[in-house]
């Protein structure tokens, strides 16, 4: 009877005892808390890879800027294939149905994304308790850098845009961000640029880095964006005088945009992609090759030479723009796939000529998947070629209208920057001081007309096209459908503005 | 009641009359003829009594005559009789059919059918038995009203949604299922012959469980052996096969090329079939995909007890090819149970219980872009199977996603294979007189290792699906967790009037796990002899990679008290309150607390009517609670650097690639509970000697502070998007089941049982005006179809109406039309908002996943030796979007398009084919059709030999049993009853696995 008594009473304070405290139910995740970070450089270093990372997702701008301009048709398989793609080809694009998956919104995301992600470095760097290490402007400057090219983006695409500084957006500030005036936006665009041209090198370790010369090219580029041509010019000229690039050859260029020649003297900045992991259409963002070289290519094609794999048959190539190439020039075929010759010159290639919708028989040579990657799983999306998102051929061009449109113009410097691009393209001798038959000569209006049509033929395919001719006040007149100034700016999506409590006006036109 | 206040009497009458004693003997046998060991034999108001041995035979000495013998046993009716001589007696029993003082489990305790005042409803072991599932939810289908069961698949092993009384969340809508106490999540790994019953907490009952207790509770309990049982042993098995329920009408070869053709004339294109003479039928690829696979089932189980304890073990063994792709698909599945039960003392007592599961699944790509059945239904029948070298048929020309599905079956290598230890342990106790303490312990140990090995593989130009470079993943996950139970009951009844029960109890459970998977890439030759990670000459730990943290930990705590009180048994109360705590919650929001209750009151009692002859009870119920859901992601309350940000530096490879930090999903720190008030009002009637039982329900549950996941603006960026609580959803409903048994006469015996459910399902309020929640994909890179959306029901289809189609161009030119220009032949969609575009503001409501109502039916009757048993279940009122094609100009079409519109008048629903540019394919209500459907699920037939005076067995049955025998739906599909069971995004058919139809042949044996 003592027994029992003395195991009734352990199993009373069994199920009293057991009852553990509330602590039992507080428990921190193994998985690093986002509010205690940036304690050693590595952290800094982790969280710049990150920001880094959203370069990627910018290959769908590209592909979306070039199909918006009048340089291609979006393609795709039919006539109902990423109708939001097909609307903005076709101008009729609204604030509807660009929201979620294959639309504006999810770029416009993905850009915030990014922004948050340099914005969280620049809130801890500036804390008063902030750890200093050796390298640390150079992470600022990189993560500025990134800023600004990401801001660039959105104020290209949108205008005015909810921006914050040195701070995250986090759940619950979206009904406070105001839409900020494109002025700031671009204000502070050039302060990041200043900064990361002062604090970085020409030269770094590794590639796929931010460089000096990629933040000057930049900068040179969102000044003309502006108007702001003698700073532009000033800013590029440094960069052509001090910076280590050049042009390729002529006996060079075939090899630009293979992938052997991946971060070549040419490039000031490029956007690094790779096939090593694999991915999936379930999260765009997290892939780490380019979608839109499989997407860009030709269906059904297989390809002889082993040079190129099949696509999807987006952005597909007018015949109006492979017009615009001169005779002699040699881009045209490296930069366009007219696939009927290519498979009379490589017999036994095939390509499915009936499939796709609106096709050309054109294709964009310079963003298409090439063979002999690892194709990991989905192989449409593993593609590891990169995009040379700013070209030294680019920067020269840029010069020559920026030298061409200050105030005080310059041609004969616009001229020489124009006739390094074209003596490369039609291979007469950079250095000749004698005149080539294809330099440029004219100047004043001229001279800027030139300018422009180079800068379509020099880069093509790279999505530059439709903000050039936005920027220069000629989209309305090259580009089918489009309404001036309406068509200037893409709209918000209308989910965006609901979500954020309403209180944006939308873009003039949408 | 009446009978025993008779027999009372009687008793008295002749107690007072005679004063002799007898020796008694006798046996005790069931309806069958079979003899019932374990019987207790008592003089009823003595301590004299006996139980009966394994032939059913008893003894008892010295009784007197006069005085009332009690013969009672588990699963039958107790009987009495009054001993008049000493003469031999042959005792029958009968099964216990839903009597009310049956005893149903209701959580922490349990209660007679008459004194329940919640919606509680039960599943029997004979229900399962008959059924023979080899998933135990398939046991649940149609049988209890208000419980719906969406198959998520027919491959065999694959899984089920269940969902009480309505879905009432976008989110997990899973009720909380415990077996024996202990939480399971994963249904495949129980053997459905273990279990003994399973009760459905529909209502604020399952208020005891508190925090977990909103989408409803399943408590299974299992068997085990009883006291003073003889050894038995039984053997139950069946072997069958099993077969499609349905082939799709597909174009054959020379439909399809005469179609194909005029498709291609009408785009402007050179058709490609210039003779079509030679075609002839072509190859039916559904009759190559689909085989006929056998299924067997094994149980044997062991089951005894001596004077203080009880034990059992039951073993079974289930193997399932698959229809499609036969052992590609194959399930298997081993259980062993042992149970265990002591009573130290009569008043301290010990159960305990240990499972070990086995299984081993493969599976197929289905119900998606590219999988077997859609590849199957795509593929042109111009094609063959294999070549003239045997290889197998590349298909050209037929867009990305569309594959040889023999090939496909034959590349495809993969299995999930479960191990799962789990098991209980527990003491009660039971001290001055009226309290009983009690300690429960419920663990889980499952270790999931998963395999697949993607071979190099072409299947034509730029198939999505080729592979070139190979690859092997090797998975292992551990998960393990424990439930704690410790309470203490006071129960006590005061001057016979006053039933006082009261439960003080706490609840701790805690589940952990960790996760590891290793990629390795090159495996030697192409081989599956080689395909191991180990022997890859590329290997990646995904997880170590990453830097990311491979494990979880989920922790409640919960206080609870429930009181229960009767006054004489009429007046009927209970009430709960429970506090809980989740690690899932914020400091802010960690504890919450839950009160429900529930009255009841027995009007057949009252003495107006307890001399009526017609009804036998009538009993009218009533519930309200606030129960919880914590169904979310763990610590969703605060921002964790387990985001995704991977760059390449100085080149593109392997050692090139550097793994960022950056913020994982969107953290919301003042996420709280969902709470759902629900309201319930029943009534019992039982009736014409309780040979018509009908249990109806009206209920309606309003689920506040839902758990949504909604749209974010993009400013957020990509982080998944935080849970926050904001909306509310609304299931208003009634639920009516009627049973009607009877025994015509010992050699005839009859019951049916129907149920039926009406749901009201709506979203009242969606995180703000004017927003909704989207999901759920249709065709290619169109728009989302699927909607959460205030005013409408969960999951609604969004998409155009069509208003027959365009017979000529006079037609097109006075009518609003979309993006891309019609042509004749192609639909007329309405101009809801009358602005004379078609855009995506004239999308409307096409219908919407939820049945409207379910119903089912059972069968049963018993003649002589032989049984038959039948039954069906039915759903009305729900869409189902025909999403399996492909759209691509060469694959094949389902036969309808033989009445296409080929010109003026030719057609008003099915449009024209054509390659060249058309919104047809864009999602309207020609995709949408009504899924309901009745279905015969099982038919059994029954003999069970007559037992011999010399015979081994105590029993010997054999059985034929059919499953799934016949559906009459007027869906085109495979598979009205199939889905993915998504709150938003359900009911889009992608090709489903269908549901096998089984024959089988079966055996139950005891000794």
């Amino acid at each position: 009877m003592k027994n029992l008594k003395q195991i009734y009473i352990v199993f009373i304070a069994l199920v009293l005892i057991t009852a553990c405290s509330d602590d039992f139910v507080y428990v921190d995740s193994e998985d690093k808390n986002s509010e205690d970070y940036f304690n050693s450089e590595q952290d800094y270093q982790d969280a710049l890879v990150a920001a880094y990372d959203y370069l990627q997702t910018t290959s769908r701008f590209v592909q979306w800027a070039e199909v918006a301009s009048d340089n291609t048709l979006a393609g795709g398989e039919s006539a109902t294939d990423t109708p939001a793609l097909q609307q903005i080809d076709d101008m009729i694009h609204s604030e509807v149905g660009q929201f979620g998956g294959g639309t504006l919104g999810q770029m416009w995301q993905w850009m915030y994304e990014a922004i948050n992600r340099c914005n969280y470095i620049m809130e801890f760097q500036g804390k008063e308790d902030a750890i200093d290490f050796p390298n640390k402007t150079s992470v600022i400057a990189q993560t500025r850098f990134l800023r600004a090219y990401y801001n660039f983006i959105l104020v290209k695409w949108w205008g005015d845009v909810p921006m914050i500084e040195d701070k995250r957006i986090r759940f619950g500030d979206q009904f406070e961000i105001d839409r900020t005036p494109k002025a700031e936006v671009y204000d502070l665009i050039e302060r990041d640029l200043i900064f990361a041209a002062a604090n970085l090198p020409y030269v770094q370790n590794e590639t796929g880095r931010v460089t000096k010369g990629a933040a000057q090219a930049l900068l040179g580029k969102v000044y003309l964006y502006q108007d702001k041509f003698t700073e532009s010019a000033s800013v590029l000229e440094d960069l052509i005088n001090n910076g280590p690039h050049r042009l390729l050859t002529t006996a060079e260029y075939p090899n630009m945009f293979e992938r052997d020649w991946e971060n070549n003297i040419e490039s000031v900045f490029e956007v690094q992609y790779s096939d090593v992991d694999g991915g999936s259409y379930d999260c765009f963002q997290c892939l780490e090759g380019n979608y839109a070289a499989f997407f860009n290519g030709p269906r059904g094609f297989v390809d002889s030479s082993g040079l190129f794999d099949a696509g999807y048959s987006f952005n597909v190539p007018v015949q109006e723009v492979v017009d615009a190439f001169e005779e002699g020039d040699i881009r045209l075929e490296y930069s366009i796939l007219d696939i009927k010759k290519w498979i009379e010159d490589h017999p036994g290639s095939t390509y499915d000529e009936t499939a796709g919708y609106e096709q050309t028989g054109y294709f964009n040579r310079k963003i298409m998947a090439r063979k002999g990657d690892l194709n990991n799983p989905d192989a449409a999306l593993t593609n590891p070629d990169n995009y040379r998102a700013i070209r030294y051929a680019d920067v020269l061009l840029m010069a020559a209208e920026a030298n061409r449109k200050k105030p005080t113009p310059d041609d004969i410097k616009a001229q020489y920057y124009l006739n390094q691009v074209r003596r490369r393209a039609f291979g007469e001798p950079l250095d000749a001081t004698a005149p080539q038959i294809h330099d440029i000569t004219s100047t004043g209006e001229n001279l800027y007309n030139a300018i422009l049509k180079e800068r379509r033929v020099e880069l093509v395919g790279e999505g530059h096209r439709f903000f050039d001719l936005v920027r220069t006040g000629r989209a309305a007149q090259e580009i089918d459908g489009f309404q001036s100034p309406k068509n200037e700016l893409f709209p918000i999506p209308i989910e965006e503005i609901l979500l954020t409590g309403n209180r944006w006006e939308q873009n003039p036109g949408y | 009641m009446r009978h025993i206040l008779l027999n009372v009497l009687a008793f008295f009458f002749i107690a007072y009359t005679s004063a002799q004693n007898v020796n008694l003997s006798g046996t005790v046998q069931d309806e069958g003829g079979m003899p019932i060991p374990g019987v207790n034999v008592i003089v009823k108001n003595t301590t004299k009594g006996s139980v009966t041995d394994f032939d059913g035979n008893f003894t008892i000495s010295d009784v007197e005559i006069g005085s009332t013998l009690t013969f009672s046993y588990v699963g039958y009716v107790t009987y009495e009789v009054v001993i008049a001589n000493g003469n031999d007696m042959a005792i029958v029993l009968q099964e216990d059919v839903a009597q009310l003082d049956e005893v149903v489990v209701i959580g922490y305790g349990t209660q007679t059918k008459k004194e329940i005042t919640g919606a509680v409803s039960v599943v029997s072991n004979e229900t399962i038995e008959k059924l023979k599932p080899t998933r135990i939810e398939q046991a649940l289908q149609g049988q209890v009203a208000g419980v719906n069961i969406t198959a998520n698949s027919g491959s065999p092993g694959a899984g089920s949604t269940i969902s009480i009384r309505g879905v009432s969340t976008n989110g997990d809508s899973r009720p909380l299922i415990l077996v024996d106490g202990n939480v399971v999540e994963d249904l495949s790994v129980i053997n459905p012959a273990d279990i003994e019953s399973m009760n459905i907490l529909k209502d604020a009952t399952a208020g005891i469980y508190g925090v977990r207790a909103a989408n409803g509770v399943i408590l299974i309990t299992t068997k085990t052996g009883r006291k003073e049982m003889p050894l038995t042993i039984e053997y139950n098995g069946y072997m069958g096969f099993q077969q499609t329920t349905r082939k799709m009408p597909v174009l054959n070869a020379t439909e399809y090329a005469l179609i194909i053709n005029e498709a291609y004339a009408a785009g402007g294109s050179t058709p490609p079939f210039s003779d079509v003479t030679n075609l002839g039928a072509g190859t039916d690829w559904q009759d190559e995909i689909f085989q006929t696979a056998p299924i067997q089932n094994h149980n044997i189980s062991l089951r005894g007890g001596k004077e203080k304890s009880s034990y059992s073990y039951s073993g079974s063994f289930l193997t399932q090819d698959g229809i499609v792709g036969g052992k590609k698909s194959n399930f298997t599945r081993f259980t062993n149970q042992l149970t265990y039960n002591l009573d130290f003392f009569e008043n301290f007592k010990f159960k305990s219980g240990v499972t070990l599961t086995r299984t081993n699944s493969k599976g197929l790509p289905e119900n998606a872009l590219g999988s077997v059945l859609f590849n199957a239904l795509n593929i042109p029948p111009t094609l063959s199977v294999t070549d003239e070298n045997g290889d197998y048929t590349l298909a050209e020309g037929v867009g990305a996603e569309v594959i040889n599905p023999a090939a496909q079956i034959s590349n495809t290598y993969n299995r999930n294979k479960i191990m799962k230890l789990y098991g209980f342990a527990g003491i009660s106790y039971n001290f001055l007189k009226n309290f009983t303490a009690e300690a429960n312990y419920q663990w889980n140990y499952s270790e999931v290792s998963s395999y697949s090995f993607s071979p190099i593989v072409f299947y034509g130009v730029g198939k999505v699906f080729n592979i070139d470079r190979n690859s092997v993943f090797e998975g292992f996950n551990i998960f393990r967790d424990y439930t704690f139970d410790g309470f203490v009951k006071y129960e006590n009844t005061f001057n016979d009037e006053h039933k006082l029960n009261v439960l003080l109890a706490t609840s701790v459970f805690k589940t952990t796990g960790v996760f590891a998977g290793r990629i390795g890439r090159d495996i030697r030759d192409n081989s599956l002899a080689f395909a191991t990670v180990d022997e890859a000459r590329e290997q990646e730990n995904i997880y170590e990679e990453l830097g990311r943290n491979p494990t979880f930990d989920a922790r409640t705590l919960s206080y609870f008290t429930r009181v229960q009180y009767d006054y004489k048994g009429k007046y009927l109360f209970s009430a709960v309150v429970r506090r809980d705590g989740s690690t899932r919650f914020g400091p802010e929001n960690k504890f919450g607390y839950f009160p429900s209750g529930s009255i009841g009151w027995v009007a057949s009692d009252e003495d107006f009517l307890i001399d009526n002859n017609f009804f036998d009870l009538i009993k009218v119920r009533a519930s309200y609670g606030i129960l919880g859901n914590d169904r979310i992601g763990d610590y969703r309350f605060v921002s964790l650097l387990n985001g995704e940000g991977t760059y390449f530096f100085g080149g593109n490879n392997r050692e090139d690639e550097y793994f960022g930090t950056a913020s994982g999903p969107i953290a919301n720190p003042e996420i709280k509970w969902e709470k759902q008030k629900t309201i319930d009002i029943g009534l019992d009637l039982r009736f014409w000697d309780n040979k018509i039982d009908i249990t109806t329900d009206y209920f309606k549950k309003r689920t506040e502070d839902l758990l949504v996941s909604p749209a974010i603006t993009g400013l957020l960026g990509t982080g998944a998007p935080p849970f926050v609580n904001a909306g509310v959803v609304e299931n208003e409903g009634i639920e009516f089941a009627i049973g009607y048994s009877d025994n015509f006469s010992d050699n005839f015996k009859f019951s049916v049982k129907y149920n039926v459910t009406a749901i009201k399902n709506e979203v009242v309020e969606v995180s703000g005006d004017g927003e909704y929640l989207e999901g759920g994909g249709f065709g290619i890179s169109q728009p989302a179809i699927s909607r959460m959306e205030a005013g409408y029901p969960l999951g609604y289809f969004v998409g155009y109406k069509t208003d027959g189609i365009f017979q000529n161009q006079s037609e097109i030119d006075n009518a609003a039309v979309g993006e891309v220009a019609p042509q004749p032949g192609d639909f007329r969609f309405v101009d809801q908002n009358g602005d004379g575009v078609i855009d995506l503001d004239d999308r409307v409501n096409l219908g919407n996943p939820l049945p409207a109502a379910t119903m089912g039916m059972n069968i049963s009757f018993d003649y002589k030796n032989w049984d038959f048993a039948a039954y069906a279940f039915a759903s009305l009122g729900n869409e189902i979007v025909r999403n399996y094609e492909r759209n691509q100009q060469l694959v094949n079409k389902p036969n309808f398009y033989l009445n296409r519109w080929t010109g003026e008048g030719t057609s008003n629903t099915d449009p024209r084919v054509s390659i060249g540019p058309s919104a047809n394919t864009v999602f309207s209500d020609f995709y949408v059709e009504d899924g309901s459907f009745v279905r015969l699920q099982n038919a059994q037939l029954g003999y069970t030999f007559s037992n011999k005076a010399d015979s081994k067995f105590q029993k010997f049955r054999v059985y034929i049993s059919g499953q799934n025998l016949f559906t009459l739906t007027e869906y085109s599909g495979y598979d009205p009853t199939a889905g993915t069971g998504a709150p938003i995004g359900g009911g889009i058919d992608q090709g489903f696995y269908p549901s096998a139809a089984t024959y089988l042949l079966g055996v139950n044996l005891k000794f």
